[in-house]
């Protein structure tokens, strides 16, 4: 469907994206995860048209769409922002792309009513048409800006970190809804965002973009549970990731059964899941990482413990409310961290997950 | 009840000032329309013969006529040579300090005094002026151009030189404010740049135009010196209309001409902001 092969751009020789390829499916949610700066949105604008490549070509459905400009690409771009006209109200605002597109523009009124109706009881905005886009919500503004893009039929959909600007509840329900508007239309969205919960939630496929190149593509679960590049284990927020010269120490005394000594040998760096770490009084005889019960947070359904290691590293230990109580943990005092050999993922000096 | 006692102590100077110098002078110059005039001498009794003659004489109706035309051809050209500029600063250059410095660039005439910016167009335009001269030595023209100088024409050139600028400056103010991922949007929802043009950018920008237009429709209704400074006194508007009948003491008729000025400048304001709700936009 949409295909990526070998996109370049610099700006002031800067790189911003450098050499990425990848394949988006007929009728497929793929996300696409990178922190800020990460090239993702000047990604996303070379693909719409909106930039041009220094190298690389965009295909749509095998036709080179490379040098094609924007609005004869029929890609489907919903703004960070919304970017809604703010002159014109809802309706005019959705129906912008049918009436003024400079291919086949809609002249019959009537049929621009009755797609633009369709939208907007798809994305649930019925009785807001003739409102000015000042006096609508944010969730709204979120729905007309999708609403305005999907009713121009686009053969993808585009998203710049669409939830961003929404406030949490809001957030989680957009997030559903997107999916439904998605498979009800059957057109396939590219969603961008700085976000790993709403990147593992929202994507069939997902992408992970770090310094202007994709790190790593996959399937949500494994990419959560095994990422197979140090970086993606690093933007999911779930791992704590120990390197250096204290490596092997670090992990000699964590490691509460036997260590894989093939793997401890070539690698460079481990990660270990915040959730499978357990903390015990560090009496003298019990194994396990020293570290200085810094301070938790209480987050509803978990509760994050925060540590600090003998070199300064700081340790976080993660423990689901529904499997056991809280800890009662003293601050400044010193505890043992303990996690077992089968949970260390071992990364080598590239960065890769060591098999 | 504090805050409101606040409200009215922060309003009074404004008020005040408002008040005397423009409310009570506004009263005055309407009653004093309907004083008595006579050659050498103006009393307070209540006649409206000089509206009557202000309206019926062909000197004062036709430079009523005059300057309404003066002032619609010269509000339509700095609106056709501005427009462009504005567009220009405020959307082609992205570079923010280069946006200020064209538009100071665009200020840069008013460095020098009034009188002199328009007395320079005097050697330019003349018979024997730069214009001629340089069209005659590149053998377009045969005779010097005469209609250049000392005509309606001349008075046109000037005053489009000396207030094009207050178009361009809220024109390009509101188009730089455009949000480019508004132009990136309806790009992508397939509208040409033409379209952008009319459907977007020239609809968003329209609070400049109504600002520029009311800056320039201000200034060049009160004019009086670039019209008998590039007409040889031939053209007169409503405004030297004024400076004559002061200078002769004829201050009834000069309050008419005043008040039919400050009738056409509100009607015209007060339409602009009915089409327009600058609150709203600004």
């Amino acid at each position: 469907m949409l295909e990526v092969k070998g996109v370049s751009k610099s700006f002031s020789g800067v790189p911003a994206v450098e050499d990425v390829s990848f394949k988006v499916e007929q009728n497929e949610y793929v996300t696409l995860l990178g922190s800020s700066g990460s090239g993702k949105s000047v990604l996303l604008r070379i693909i719409a048209g909106l930039l041009t490549p220094d190298a690389g070509v965009v295909l749509l459905n095998g036709e080179d769409v490379t040098d094609l400009p924007c609005h004869e690409r029929r890609i489907g771009f919903v703004q960070q922002k919304y970017a809604l006209f703010p002159h014109l109200n809802v309706f005019d605002n959705i129906a912008f792309g049918l009436r003024h597109r400079e291919v086949d523009p809609i002249k019959n009124e009537s049929l621009v009513k009755q797609k633009v109706s369709e939208t907007i009881a798809l994305v649930g905005l019925i009785g807001q048409e003739s409102k000015m886009t000042g006096q609508i919500s944010g969730g709204q503004k979120q729905r007309v800006s999708l609403a305005r893009t999907l009713v121009t039929e686009p053969k993808i959909c585009l998203l710049d970190e669409p939830l961003g600007a929404l406030d949490a509840n809001l957030r989680e329900r957009m997030t559903i809804e997107l999916q439904n508007i998605r498979s009800e239309l059957g057109v396939s969205f590219m969603h961008v965002t700085g976000n790993e919960f709403e990147a593992l939630a929202m994507g069939q496929n997902m992408l992970v973009m770090s310094e202007g190149r994709i790190v790593e593509q996959g399937i949500p679960q494994q990419m959560y549970a095994t990422p197979s590049d140090l970086i993606t284990a690093k933007s999911m927020h779930n791992f704590n990731i120990f390197s250096g010269d204290d490596l092997h120490k670090h992990m000699e005394a964590g490691t509460s059964d036997k260590l894989s000594a093939a793997k401890i040998k070539k690698a460079m760096h481990c990660a270990i899941p915040m959730d499978r770490i357990d903390i015990v009084a560090a009496s003298a005889k019990a194994k396990g990482l020293r570290a200085e019960f810094l301070t938790s947070e209480f987050l509803g359904n978990k509760i994050i413990y925060f540590f600090k290691t003998e070199d300064g590293h700081v340790c976080e230990v993660e423990d689901h409310m529904s499997l056991r109580e809280r800890r009662e943990l003293t601050a400044s005092t010193t505890y043992a961290l303990k996690w077992k050999s089968k949970d260390i993922l071992y990364y080598d000096e590239n960065k890769q997950l060591l098999g | 009840m504090k805050s409101n006692k606040r409200t009215w102590l922060l309003l009074s100077p404004g008020i005040t000032w408002i008040l005397f110098f423009l409310v009570a002078p506004l009263i005055m110059m309407i009653y004093v329309s309907f004083w008595t005039q006579t050659t050498f001498s103006i009393k307070p009794e209540l006649t409206v013969t000089s509206w009557v003659n202000f309206f019926s004489s062909d000197t004062y109706f036709g430079a009523l006529l005059r300057t309404i035309r003066i002032w619609l051809t010269v509000l339509f050209v700095t609106l056709l040579v501005g427009y462009p500029v504005a567009l220009y600063i405020g959307q082609f250059i992205k570079n923010k300090t280069l946006q200020t410095a064209l538009l100071v660039t665009c200020v840069i005439p008013f460095w020098t005094s009034f009188l002199i910016r328009v007395l320079a167009w005097r050697p330019m335009l003349g018979k024997e002026g730069a214009i001629n001269i340089v069209l005659q030595k590149i053998g377009i023209i045969d005779a010097p151009i005469e209609v250049l100088l000392f005509t309606e024409l001349s008075v046109i050139i000037g005053m489009v030189q000396i207030y094009v600028v207050f178009m361009v400056g809220p024109i390009a103010f509101m188009i730089g404010r455009i949000d480019g991922s508004l132009i990136e949007s309806a790009r992508d929802l397939g509208a040409s740049s033409w379209t952008i043009f009319r459907r977007i950018i020239l609809p968003l920008s329209m609070p400049g135009v109504i600002v520029g237009a009311i800056f320039v429709t201000v200034m060049v209704l009160g004019e009086f010196a670039t019209a008998s400074a590039l007409s040889g006194r031939k053209v007169n508007l409503l405004g030297n209309i004024i400076i004559t009948q002061v200078g002769s003491l004829k201050w009834a008729f000069a309050a008419v001409a005043g008040v039919v000025l400050t009738i056409v400048m509100a009607t015209f304001v007060a339409v602009m902001l009915r089409i327009v709700n600058l609150r709203n936009q600004l």
